[in-house]
């Protein structure tokens, strides 16, 4: 059964226990807590020594069954379901980081990311030196005898970057860094995590996962790729040898921000990850389609979209997510009026601030996600007032491109 | 044979493998435990081949799973 492919895993996943009345799909336990036979056993279960299930904020029987599902198409260690995908990344950064710490981490991050790695770890006396992801010499300058980690995404967004993940994992390696890559557009369906060499993986499972923006929701992922015998901030828990990440985040960060994922919203991204392939290739076409469109339209500056031969990510991009690129693309208009006026104008194509829904959505990243940023800010973050976001869905690619067509036309 | 485990004194047959006394325990999840042996942790790839000696003390805890709190 090991040699399982990606799609069947998807559907069949991995449960620890069978549903007691064989339901095809593991049910939704809403309840809060669960009962033990004797007091021995919930005192084992205290004592760690025992896999039971206490209370629903800890863990969860469907919740489990997602995370074990994610860990099978992850190929990783072991999984752990949050409530979104920036409690996913807040967690894995707060159990891996302490007061004089510092992260090397790309400029060019999710705008509410950036701002938590900028402006709210800071005020724990953590530091984040932001660089240029995709200069391997900058990314080795920035790290010291501080440094834990190094954070990135598989491509940014808006601005479409691709950063080479092989170089990275080679330099944090030769630092003895942990490498967490948020890779919520790619999918586990496009970027194979672990074979990459990467230590930890996040996904706002909000997005393709949840089945088309369905529910809130996030996970973590330990790849089983990175020792963490050495590793100071996790001493406490090396007797959990392989399992030390996992377990101070259960049982102490996870446990006490209290950031779980309802076990409704579990429900309804297991049942997302079986069709994720469908639509993640559906989507990724639409957004091809869409970027070749776009490329010497008439009033497009330019295209950002790593599937096309002009960008200089595309080789790295075809390489690394198996000839796929994802299915989110921005472009240039000329300024802000112009911008509105396209967006206003469009007909089909939902103003909305979402990603890798089944609808396609659009945004103005620099009056939204990034307004509370100075314009100085912003253009080092490559957000320019012209910038627009396009998330491709599922519709029909001639529909999406003839909406487009008519919001040009209608430009004055 | 005896071993202890998690404190306690057990009897156990000679020459067991540290994966065959986890089932023999009726350990659930085995992928989802860390195993100490005299002090030791032990790589999960080894509980297959590494054979229990006479008075070994093996400590077993669960990493996942939601009891532990």
């Amino acid at each position: 059964m090991e040699t399982l492919h990606f799609d069947t895993k998807a559907i069949h996943g991995s449960v620890s226990k069978p549903d007691v009345h064989r339901s095809i799909r593991y049910p939704v336990y809403a309840g809060v807590a669960y009962d033990f036979e004797t007091a021995e056993d919930i005192e084992a279960a205290f004592a760690w020594r025992k896999p039971a299930h206490s209370y629903s904020r800890i863990s969860n029987p469907t919740v489990e069954a997602f995370e074990r599902k994610i860990s099978t198409l992850e190929e990783g260690f072991g999984s752990v379901a949050l409530s979104s995908g920036m409690a996913a990344i807040s967690n894995v950064l707060l159990n891996l980081l302490k007061q004089g710490d510092n992260l090397v981490a790309s400029r060019f991050l999710f705008g509410n990311t950036y701002s938590l790695l900028e402006s709210t770890l800071p005020s724990l006396g953590i530091e984040t030196r932001f660089v240029d992801i995709t200069q391997p010499a900058e990314v080795e300058k920035a790290v010291d005898e501080n440094t834990r980690l190094i954070f990135l995404e598989t491509i940014t967004n808006p601005q479409m970057i691709v950063p080479d993940v092989t170089s990275l994992v080679e330099i944090a390696r030769a630092h003895k860094l942990v490498v967490v890559v948020d890779g919520t557009v790619t999918t586990p369906y496009l970027f194979q995590a672990k074979n990459r060499g990467v230590d930890i993986v996040v996904h706002s499972t909000t997005k393709f996962i949840s089945g088309g923006a369905t529910s809130i929701g996030g996970v973590v992922v330990d790849l089983g790729n990175f020792d963490w015998g050495d590793y100071s901030n996790l001493v406490d828990y090396r007797r959990f040898g392989q399992g030390a990440f996992i377990a101070r985040l259960r049982k102490e960060v996870y446990r006490n921000l209290g950031a779980c994922m309802a076990p409704q919203t579990a429900y309804l991204q297991s049942l997302g990850l079986e069709t994720l392939s469908l639509r993640v290739d559906r989507s990724c076409q639409n957004a091809l389609k869409i970027a070749e469109f776009l490329q010497g339209h008439k009033g497009v500056l330019n295209v950002h979209y790593p599937g096309l031969p002009s960008s200089r990510f595309h080789k790295v991009a075809e390489e690394q997510f198996k000839g796929r690129f994802g299915g989110v693309l921005s472009f240039d208009l000329y300024d802000k009026k112009i911008a509105f006026e396209f967006l206003n104008r469009l007909k089909l194509i939902r103003r909305a601030t979402n990603l890798n829904d089944n609808v396609s959505l659009v945004l103005h990243p620099a009056s939204t996600i990034y307004c509370d940023f100075s314009a100085e800010e912003r253009a080092e973050m490559a957000i320019g007032d012209g910038l627009i976001r396009l998330s491709a869905g599922l519709e029909d690619a001639a529909d999406l491109m003839a909406d487009i067509q008519q919001a040009m036309d209608g430009i004055r | 044979m005896e071993l202890t485990v998690n404190g306690h004194g057990i009897e156990t047959v000679p020459g067991i493998t540290v994966a065959d006394f986890l089932k023999s325990q009726d350990v659930e999840s085995p992928d989802m435990v860390s195993v100490e042996l005299n002090e030791e942790v032990i790589p999960r790839q080894a509980y297959g081949t590494l054979v229990l000696k006479d008075n070994d003390r093996i400590e077993y805890l669960y990493f996942m799973g939601g009891g532990a709190i």
